[in-house]
């Protein structure tokens, strides 16, 4: 990549789609919280302002274990802007044990060892003093 | 449908060129002045226009009606349609509905996009929160996680893909519109040879962004009539899904909305895949024509791979596919991309292919892909079979 003007790693947004405040002061205590729908007792990810199960505001948020499976990955060689400095990295789906997929980065793995149904648990990468990213790694 | 009382009797296209320093205004008048000069008939005529989203021209919320202004149309019934690259077949679908509620009586359908040389509008929601930092983009690294889970569920042969490569490259050859960047002979070799971008997508598996633009001129069959047009084609049979397993938090991200909006499309045309004459698929990545061949029901899940090895989908083939080079080898117009296959279809029906006319083509499945989510495969997939 050219040395000509780095564009910084892009920080989360939080509050702008919805308000999304809790689940960032939670990650800066390394727990990871997703919404919980009290109408069909399922979780969801990414946060919304309704359920997809229900379209009912009926949700609070809830810890989760942290623990999963991987469902698919990618190794990324081209990076986009801002992602230079980490090339190559994985970008992975997450099975979560509370049924939902999450998008995140896996860290401390060989691209070409990865296998469908790893297990995986979370880890953390500290972004900022505000930011917090949930990230996984072989169990 | 399985109804001919709307017909397409006219197309125009640009020349897909990268970084033309063009408007997606200058490009859709090109179109425009085409599908004037190719029917013969007045402006006046044009008393509807339906417009695809652009990358370009998205921060312009007006879009439609500037592009109206532009072109000095008087539209009794405008339509901008925000499906990406499955916006302009279901523009026709839309146009269609409103023609036969009396709305009005000759579309314009047009897309246009500059993608290559304005710089594109972002999108937002959830994108920028929980997708951006971990550095997965676009569609390159969804379409790396989708290509991972499709080999690990089904296995794929990198040769499928190679002929899929190859078979488009030779057909853009034939295509005078197609970027020039792209107009050099590829072989199977050097789509293996082609670098990763997001393992296991090579740059080979992807489009380039371009500029361009195209469209059709839609109106019932019988104001053709009155209008004294020769040509028309007819759409038979049109399924659309969006969001589709959205109300799901896991899905089989390898399942798509093909599986519905394909069938759909074929029992309203009265068809089965066998009767598909000419397939001229939406083309962002090479996986997705296996995917589609698929869903839609030209073989069975996973039999993808094996279909493609013993399918000719050359333009003398059993199954010609994407004969202008789809957006693969020709270019991808921004978000007008999903009309460079339809004006495809609609130019071979019309037997105006040139070198490249598939012989005895009676009908052809055109489709259509949009937008990117969050961890699934894509937003809209849509699917839209014309006869002669």
């Amino acid at each position: 990549m050219s040395e000509a003007k780095k564009t910084p790693r892009p920080l989360p947004r939080p509050d702008i789609y919805m308000k999304t405040r809790p689940f960032w002061e939670a990650a800066k205590q390394h727990k990871l919280i997703l919404q919980f729908c009290k109408d069909t007792n399922q979780y969801q990810w990414f946060p919304r302002p309704v359920s997809i199960y229900s379209g009912k505001r009926n949700l609070e948020w809830r810890e989760a274990s942290g623990k999963g499976t991987l469902y698919s990955w990618t190794n990324t060689l081209v990076p986009w802007p801002g992602h230079e400095d980490r090339v190559p990295y994985i970008c992975a789906l997450v099975d979560l044990e509370e049924g939902v997929r999450i998008l995140v980065n896996l860290i401390n793995s060989d691209a070409s060892k990865l296998r469908d149904g790893l297990p995986v648990k979370l880890s953390w990468e500290k972004l900022s003093e505000e930011f917090n990213v949930p990230v996984f790694e072989p169990a | 449908m399985t109804r001919r009382d709307i017909a397409i009797v006219g197309y125009g296209e640009t020349k897909v060129e990268l970084r033309s320093g063009r408007s997606s205004y200058d490009l859709a008048c090109e179109v425009f002045e085409q599908i004037l000069n190719s029917t013969g008939i007045a402006k006046s005529e044009i008393d509807g226009i339906c417009v695809s989203e652009t990358m370009s021209e998205t921060s312009n919320p007006f879009w439609p009606v500037y592009m109206a202004e532009m072109m000095g149309l008087v539209p009794a019934w405008t339509q901008v349609n925000g499906l990406g690259g499955a916006s302009t077949i279901a523009g026709i679908s839309r146009a269609a509905s409103a023609i036969r509620d009396g709305q009005c009586t000759t579309v314009l359908v047009l897309a246009s996009d500059a993608q290559s040389s304005y710089p594109p509008t972002e999108q937002g929601a959830q994108r920028w929160e929980f997708q951006y930092p971990t550095g997965l983009r676009g569609p390159v690294g969804v379409f790396g996680l989708l290509s991972q889970r499709y080999r690990m569920q089904y296995g794929l042969k990198d040769e499928a893909l190679a002929k899929l490569a190859v078979t488009q490259r030779n057909h853009a050859l034939m295509n005078p519109n197609a970027c020039s960047k792209l107009k050099t002979p590829i072989t199977e070799q050097d789509y293996l040879n082609s670098k990763y971008v997001s393992e296991p997508l090579r740059m080979l598996d992807s489009v380039m962004i371009c500029d361009g633009a195209n469209g059709v001129l839609v109106t019932s069959a019988e104001n053709a009539k009155r209008l004294g047009l020769k040509k028309a084609v007819y759409p038979t049979g049109y399924g659309e899904i969006t969001n589709f397993n959205g109300d799901k938090a896991i899905s089989d991200i390898t399942e798509t909305g093909f599986s519905v909006a394909g069938p759909k499309a074929l029992k309203q045309a009265g068809l089965t895949p066998k009767d598909i004459k000419l397939f001229t698929p939406y083309d962002d990545f090479l996986i997705a024509i296996l995917i589609q061949l698929e869903q839609i029901g030209f073989c069975g899940r996973g039999e993808g791979s094996d279909f493609i090895l013993k399918t000719d989908m050359t333009y003398k083939g059993t199954l010609p596919l994407n004969t202008s080079g789809g957006q693969i080898s020709a270019g991808q117009p921004g978000l007008a991309g999903g009309g460079l296959n339809l004006v495809e279809a609609v130019r071979q029906l019309f037997a105006e292919a040139g070198e490249r006319q598939v012989e005895n083509v009676t009908n052809a499945m055109v489709t259509g892909i949009g937008v990117i989510p969050y961890a699934r495969n894509w937003g809209v997939s849509n699917v839209m079979i014309l006869e002669k």
